[in-house]
Formats: structure tokens, sequence, C-alpha cells
């Protein structure tokens, strides 16, 4: 099979749009994780706790 | 600085410096009968005087060892400094240009005072000199503060400062010769891109070294933002600019792609340049910077995440917006829009963060100019982000492409998002690395911040005004169906607006020198005496620090 | 799947190696097809290359950096085919390493700039604009005609442009500097083979009116007056189609 540009295109236009959807999904869903938000709020004041020097 | 060096890091240093000067002398040797050659000659140069700085002070007593459980600040310092001394060179470049559109004639006969050749001067100083380097230096900061660990090594941090200045140095001076690659702002020729390609994988070495050293395994957010620009920006830079020299003894190449693609890649380049050099890692500065300032956390943690994500994935699919209406296919014009539009959401959803994080605190806002100068940057961004958005809609950008409107919406965030959120974080810095109180002089940084936000919005109106005026002369009809006016009819019509921008240029342009003496004066007040970290570095995790040293 | 990438995220290299591949991946598929586009370009098999000093005319167009100002790309809209003529196609700059399409237009687009003016003009026009547009706020070019043009690199200018796909002969390539003088100089005996090398249309004439020598006005206004001219697609195209794909690019 010769990958022409058709293919390329197709195929970014169905995989490649359906992959970045779960990858970004996947990112949402971690943000979102109610387990996670007591190291995000950890995270969010770590760098109030050190005074600057 | 030498003196806080080890014996080894001294013989490491001596090393690349020779290595520099040797691959500049190669240069120079190979582009004798060609422009090449004043580059090798420059890095040659640079090699040697580096050479020379590190003999004089070779035999200086060893620093104390104990210094090694602090941060490394040194790098810091010099990169800011370099920063505004990039911003004040880059600015006046940029005024000098919009006074040549006024003054045609200010060309004086000379090739490299003519606009074309000075032009990229300008775009190059402040994008990669200014912001660059104000990019690297704080990032050297967050990324030992959120980590709580010292630099890596201390020499890569050198390296990475002073390489990626000489790669700004051979920009500059190139164009101003005639060497160009004629790549919206990947202008530089092939053994610069080279020179670059090391310098940044040096820095992202470090960068992940650094981390690699944190106690805390969650890694702060603004170090995604940050890790991003260096990552992309890395491919981006690669890819564009692939091309084949004439010979090795030329700075002449010719791209790999020609056309269409070549168009296409520039603009994929052009438009993620925007978005990983200009966008993510000043939003990583933000994102640190502001809540500091504030004495805040960040409003939405989660959001800064899923903005995160979402600003990496849309940006890489928006770039054909640049070429609407051309001889791109159509699909691909229609897929670059439709991004584009979608890109508001996470842009947005970083703005309101920054908004909301202040939100409680705008008393400090109202008399605080550091923190009012990042909250006007957050606002800019906000509006930018949404003048891009329908720029990229086809029916705008049949209007708004070729006009003075792109260059009003470059510099509504250029001037209003990166310059502000830099200047903000800069008066932040400052006084914490140089260890002095407070800045030199709040009335100064008050000063600096009313001639940025007028000359901004001089220069962005009057940009606006102009760009629309032009792209309506250019498709007006008279009513027999003629075309109602010249193009000379439009250049003429410019004038007035012309001269505004570079008034206001102007009043921006003093801000930034008002802002470099007010640093150069703190950096001179007396130091805050018995200096001690509240909470110093943590020794590198799992090994003893001597130990880590030695394995440097 | 939570847990994993806390772990992940304890390693610096580890978390950065994951961006690069989870986002690489998306870029790549998205970019893959860019590099087949050129696949999808229209076919001209009359299309004629650069002459090398029309090349070297490009590369000083390069230098100067005009393509700050002036674009070379007609957009499918009814008053730019109107004011400057025939939209244009993807094929015309099939051999432009890079393209210089622009982004700005301070000064007019120049893609059918070829032909549109005498030599004469350009060389008056570049020596002092103002002279011929009293409103142009365009620079003076008058070093041009001072600088003496070297063309003793265009052996290699072309054997250069041919590893990234430009069909020179080795013939042309080897000639390449006689050519660029022969083509500014249509009385002298290096003419002759430029004749042969590039056919009787390629343009031959004392560029900047000067026979002496050869400048770099001579170069740059070869090349103003080719631009637009390698291929004729874009005006067959406009005879047949009659009307602009509105709204469209070029399918
Ligand atoms: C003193 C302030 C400044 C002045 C007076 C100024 C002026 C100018 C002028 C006259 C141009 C050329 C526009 C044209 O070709 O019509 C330009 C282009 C540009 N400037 Fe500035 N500038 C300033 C600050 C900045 C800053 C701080 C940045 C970035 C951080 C910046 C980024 C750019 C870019 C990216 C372009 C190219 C725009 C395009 O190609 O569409 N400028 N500037
Ligand atoms: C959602 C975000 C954004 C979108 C969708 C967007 C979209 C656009 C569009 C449609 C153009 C005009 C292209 C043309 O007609 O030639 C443009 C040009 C430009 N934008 Fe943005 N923009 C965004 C944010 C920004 C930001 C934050 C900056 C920061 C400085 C920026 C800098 C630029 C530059 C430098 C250009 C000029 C490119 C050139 O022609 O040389 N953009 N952008």
């Amino acid at each position: 099979m010769t990958i022409d540009h058709e293919t390329l295109t197709a195929f970014a236009k169905t995989y490649g749009l359906i992959y970045m959807m779960i990858v970004f999904f996947g990112a949402v869903v971690y943000a979102l994780w109610p387990s996670n938000q007591s190291k995000f709020d950890r995270a969010a004041n770590s760098i109030l706790e050190q005074d600057e020097d | 600085m030498i003196s806080q060096l080890t014996k080894t890091e001294r013989e490491t240093a001596l090393f690349l410096t020779a290595l520099l000067t040797l691959s500049g002398l190669t240069l120079g040797l190979l582009g004798r009968n060609d422009l090449l050659g004043y580059h090798g000659a420059l890095l040659a140069v640079a090699g040697m005087s580096l050479t020379f700085l590190l003999i004089k002070d070779y035999y200086k007593p060893e620093p104390d060892p104990d210094n090694r459980a602090k941060y490394y600040d040194d790098p810091i310092k010099v990169g800011l400094v370099l920063a505004l001394v990039w911003a004040v060179i880059g600015m006046i470049v940029g005024d000098w240009v919009a006074w040549l559109l006024v003054f045609p004639e200010a060309t004086f006969d000379a090739g490299w005072a003519s606009f074309g050749r000075l032009r990229p001067v300008h775009t190059s100083g402040v994008i990669f000199g200014f912001g660059g380097n104000a990019l690297i230096a704080t990032s050297f900061h967050v990324m030992q503060r959120t980590s709580r660990a010292r630099l890596a090594d201390n020499i890569s941090p050198w390296v990475v400062v002073v390489g990626f200045n000489l790669f700004c140095l051979m920009a500059a001076t190139g164009y101003l010769m005639g060497i160009t690659a004629s790549k919206e702002y990947a202008e530089p020729e092939w053994y610069a891109d080279i020179f670059l390609t090391i310098i940044w994988v040096v820095y992202l070495v470090l960068y992940l070294r650094t981390l690699a050293r944190r106690e805390e395994p969650h890694i702060y957010v603004a170090n995604w933002y940050y890790l991003s620009f260096v990552i992309v920006v890395a491919m981006l830079h690669i890819l564009n600019n692939l091309a084949i020299p004439i010979s090795l003894g030329h700075a002449k190449s010719y791209s790999l792609f020609s056309g269409v693609q070549d168009a296409m890649i520039q603009w994929w380049y052009g438009h993620n340049a925007v978005a990983f050099f200009l966008t993510t890692g000043f939003l990583g500065m933000m994102y640190y910077y502001l809540p500091k300032r504030a004495g805040r956390p960040i409003f939405s943690y989660r959001l800064s995440i899923i903005s995160f994500w979402g600003i990496v994935f849309l940006y890489m699919w928006a770039g054909s917006h640049h070429l609407h209406y051309t001889a791109l296919p159509h699909w691909v014009q229609t897929l670059g829009m439709t991004f584009s539009i979608m890109l508001l959401v996470p842009s947005w959803a970083s703005a309101g963060n920054a908004l909301l994080t202040l939100n409680g605190a705008w008393g400090k806002v109202r008399d605080d100019a550091t923190l009012r100068f990042m909250m006007v940057a957050a606002v800019f961004y906000g509006l930018s982000t949404f003048e891009g958005s329908f720029m990229a809609i086809r029916p705008v950008n049949s209007l708004s492409h070729y006009t003075d409107w792109t260059v009003g919406h470059v510099h509504s965030g250029a001037l209003g998002w990166v310059a502000m959120i830099t200047f903000g974080s800069i008066y932040t810095l400052t006084p914490w690395i140089w260890r002095k109180e407070r800045m030199y002089s709040n009335k100064l940084i008050e000063l600096h911040f009313w001639l940025a936000l007028v000359g901004t919005m001089i220069y962005v109106f009057a940009m606006w005004n102009s760009g629309i005026i032009q792209g309506l002369m250019w498709r007006a009809y008279n009513t027999d169906g003629t075309l109602a006016y010249s193009f000379i009819d439009s250049v003429a019509a410019m004038k007035p607006y012309y001269v505004a921008r570079a008034i206001g240029g102007l009043m921006f342009l003093a801000g930034a020198i008002v802002c470099a003496y007010n640093v150069w004066k703190t950096a001179k007040l007396p130091t805050v005496t018995e200096y001690t970290p509240d909470k110093p570095p943590l020794p590198a995790r799992g090994r003893p620090s001597a130990a880590a040293q030695a394995a440097e | 799947m939570l847990g994993k990438h806390a772990k992940l995220e304890r390693t610096a290299i580890g978390f950065a190696i994951g961006i690069i591949i989870v986002a690489s991946i998306g870029g790549l598929i998205e970019i893959a097809p860019l590099f087949t586009i050129d696949e999808t370009v229209e076919e001209d098999p009359d299309m004629r290359v650069y002459t090398p000093l029309e090349l070297a005319g490009r590369n000083i167009y390069i230098r100067e950096g005009c393509y700050a100002c002036h674009s070379q790309m007609i957009r499918t809209l009814q008053d730019e085919v109107e004011r400057y003529g025939p939209y244009s196609l993807a094929v015309e700059s099939q051999y432009d390493h890079p393209m210089l399409w622009g982004s700005k237009r301070t000064g007019p687009d120049l893609a059918r700039l070829g032909g549109k003016y005498s030599d004469q003009w350009h060389v008056a026009h570049l020596l002092d604009p103002r002279s011929l547009v009293p409103q142009s706020v365009m620079p003076a070019y008058r070093w041009l005609a001072r600088n003496d043009l070297d063309v003793s690199d265009m052996p290699l200018h072309l054997s250069a442009q041919k590893k990234v796909g430009v069909p020179y002969t080795d013939d042309m390539i080897a000639n390449a500097d006689e050519d660029a003088f022969g083509q500014a100089n249509p009385d002298s005996e290096a003419a002759d083979g430029f004749f042969e090398r590039y056919g009787f249309e390629a343009n031959a004439r004392y560029f900047d009116g000067d026979r002496r020598k050869l400048t770099e006005m001579d170069a740059l206004v070869a090349y103003l007056q080719s631009i637009g001219t390698l291929s004729e697609a874009a005006s067959k195209n406009n005879e047949i189609t009659k009307t602009i794909p509105d709204e469209g690019g070029a399918e």
C-alpha cells in the first residue's frame, strides 16, 4: 500500500481527532478526579509557603 | 561569578570555551570568502573572551561548599539583565522602523539601515532577545523554587544563557549584513539553527534533571507550561528550518520545502511559535509570579491543568488560519478556522483563572503597580486571544489579512500580554534574587505602568483603525463596478496612524528604559544582611550533595 | 490510570517524555499530510525554472527583506483579482524554496509583477521610489546599482536547488555563472549558451541599462520581471473558470 496524501489526510481527520479527544478527555478526568483535589490544593499552596529569599 | 565554580567546574568551563573558540575558528575559516566568516569570527571572539575571563579568575579560591546548599541565582541575574538590554535594543529598533514608515528617506543610503533588514532585528530582538531571556531566567527561578532543589549543575545554566544570547547576536547582526532565510520568526541561517538546537537540548536536559531532584511528587503546574515551551519549540525549530546550505563555507541555504508545503510548514511553525513561545512560556510565568505576588493560591488549579492540555492540543491545528483564501486546500483552511475558534475556551480559562485569583485582592491591585502589570497582562491575554479567534474566521480574515489589523493584534498580544507579564515578573523577582528589601523606586514602577498602558492603547487603537481602513479601501467599489481606490491611496491614508503608532511605541520604549534603570539601581541597593533562606533547598534526593557534585 | 499518572509525575523525565510522546503523536498525525501536500498541487509540464540571474535576484529580494512589505499571493477574492490579476495557484510556487507569499501588504502584491512595467521603470523606482510614486513609503535601494553582482557561486546555488527538487540539468549547473552574465549581456558570447539552455523566451536584456557592468540591480530587476511568468497555469485557469471559487481556496 502506498501512503498517499488522501490516506494520510483521512487518517488525520478521523483517528487523529479521536486520539486527541481521548487524550484530552483523559487529562480532564485526571484534573477533575475527586481524590486528586487534596494534592492540587497542596500544590497550589506550596509556592506560597516559602518566603522568597 | 567564576568564583562560584569549583576547580573541576572551571576546567569544564575552560574546555567548553575552547570548544566554542575552535568552532568559531573553523566556521570562520570555512566561510572566509563569505559573510559566514564574520559569524565564525564572532563566535571565536566570544569564546576567547570567555576563556580569558576564566583564566583570569582561575586561581581564585574555591567557593564555600555550604554555598551548594543554596539556590543558584547568578545565571538568573545575568539572564534578567540581558532580557532588559534586548528589550531596549529591540524596542528602539521597533520604534525606528515605525518612524521609517513615516520618513522613508531615513535609510541614509545604507543597506543595513533599510526597513526590510531592520524589521527582523526588531522581531527577533523582542521575541527572542527580550522574551527568550526572560523565559529562560524566570524558568531557572521557578524550577528551583517549586522543586526546592538547586539547579542540577553549575555549568549548563551558563551554556544556556551565553549560548542563547550568542544565537540572538548572530540573528540580529546577520539580518543587518543580509543573512536571512526569510522565514518569519525563523530567519537565522542553518549554522545558527544548529547552534541553537544544541543549546536547547542542554536547556531541556537541565530542566529535567533539576525537576528530578525535587521532593514533592507533584510538579507545580507552571513547570508544565515552561516544559511545553522548551519541548515544542525544539520540534518546531528543527522541522521548519530543514534546509540545504549551498556549501559548508556559505551562510546561504535553501529550504527543503517549497511553495504550498513550505507555506504550510512555515505557518504551522509561526502559529505554534506564538503558542509555545509567546503563550505557554509566559503562562508559566503567570501561574507562578501572579499567585506569589498576590499572596493567594491560583483560583482553580484544576482549570490550569485542563487549560494546559486544551492549549497544547488545539494550537497544533490552528496554523492554517494564516493562509485563508490562498492556494492551500480548502479543508485545511476550514480546520484551522474551527480549531482557532475552539482555542478561545482554554485561553479564556487561563485568563479568567488569573483574574479570579485576584478577586478579593483588588485593594492590592490598586496599590501595587507590579501586580497591576500582571492583571493588565491577563486582560490583554483575554483580549488578544478573543481577537485572534475572531480574525481566524475566514470572512473576517479576508478583511484583516495583509493589513495593519494583524500588526495591531500582534502588539496587543506582544505589548499588552507578553511584555506586561514579563515586567510584572521582573519587578517581583528582582528584589528577591538580588536580596534586597524592595525595588529601588515604586514611583518609577508606577510611571512605567502608565507609560506602558497608554503606549499600548495608542499603538493598538492606531493599528485597528489603520488596518480596518486599509482593508475597506482595498475592497471598496464605485457604483460603476470599478475599484474605488488605488493602492497608493490606502498608503497615504495610513500616515496619521503610523505617526500615532510611533508615538505610542516611544512611550512604551520609555517605560522599558525606566524599568532597566530601576532594576539597575535596585541591584546597587544595600543587600539585606545576614541572609538565611527560610527553607533552604533540599539536598538532592538519596545522595549526599558532595557525591552529587562529583558526579556532575 | 490515576495511580500510574501520579507515579509518572514523580519522575520528571518520565513526565516529560510522556508529554513529548503524547503530544507529538497527535502533532505528527496532524502534520503528516503536510509532507505529502505537494501531491495535491496541479501540474504544469510547461513550467520553467528560474534562470541563474533571476535566482540571484530572488536572493537579493530575500536579503533586503522585500517580503516584509510585499506579498506574492493573490487570494481568491473578487477585489484582489481585479486589482492584481488571476489568483495564485499552488503550482506557481512549486520551485520557490522558500516560498515568499508574505503576510503583510505595506506595499502592493507582486505575484503578477512580471512584465507589468518596463525595466527602466523598475530601475528608476528602486533608485528613488518617490520620483515615480510621490506618496510611497518604500526605501530607496541605491546601493543595488553600485554593487557588482557576484556570480561565481551560482553553480553552488543551482546544485543546492537541485538537491531540494528543482529540475536544473547538470549543464545548467555547470554553466550557471556564465549564464547569469549572459542573460544581462545579450550581445556577449555567454548569451548564446544562455539561450541554448533556457530557450529564447527567457528574457535577456541589459536590465539596469548599464552595459558596462553586471550589478545587483540587473539581477533584482530580472527577478522582478520573472515573477508570475514561470507558469501560465493561473491565467489559463482564470480564462476557463472565469469565476472565483467564492469563499473557497483552490480545492
Ligand atoms: C516599543 C514598542 C514597539 C514598537 C514601536 C514596535 C513597532 C513595530 C513595527 C513598526 C513593526 C512592523 C510592522 C509592519 O511591518 O507594518 C513591528 C512588527 C512586529 N513586532 Fe513590534 N514594536 C514594539 C514592541 C514589540 C514587542 C514588545 C514585541 C514582542 C514581544 C513585538 C513583536 C512584533 C512582531 C511579532 C512583529 C511582526 C508582526 C507581523 O509580522 O505581523 N513588538 N513592530
Ligand atoms: C486564541 C488565540 C489566538 C488566535 C486564534 C490567533 C489568531 C491569529 C490570526 C487569525 C492571525 C492573523 C493571520 C493572518 O491573517 O496573517 C494572527 C496573527 C498573529 N498573532 Fe495571533 N492569535 C491568538 C493569540 C495570539 C497571542 C496571545 C499572541 C501573542 C503575542 C499572538 C501573536 C500573533 C502574531 C505574532 C501574529 C502575526 C503573524 C504574522 O503574520 O507575522 N496571537 N493570530
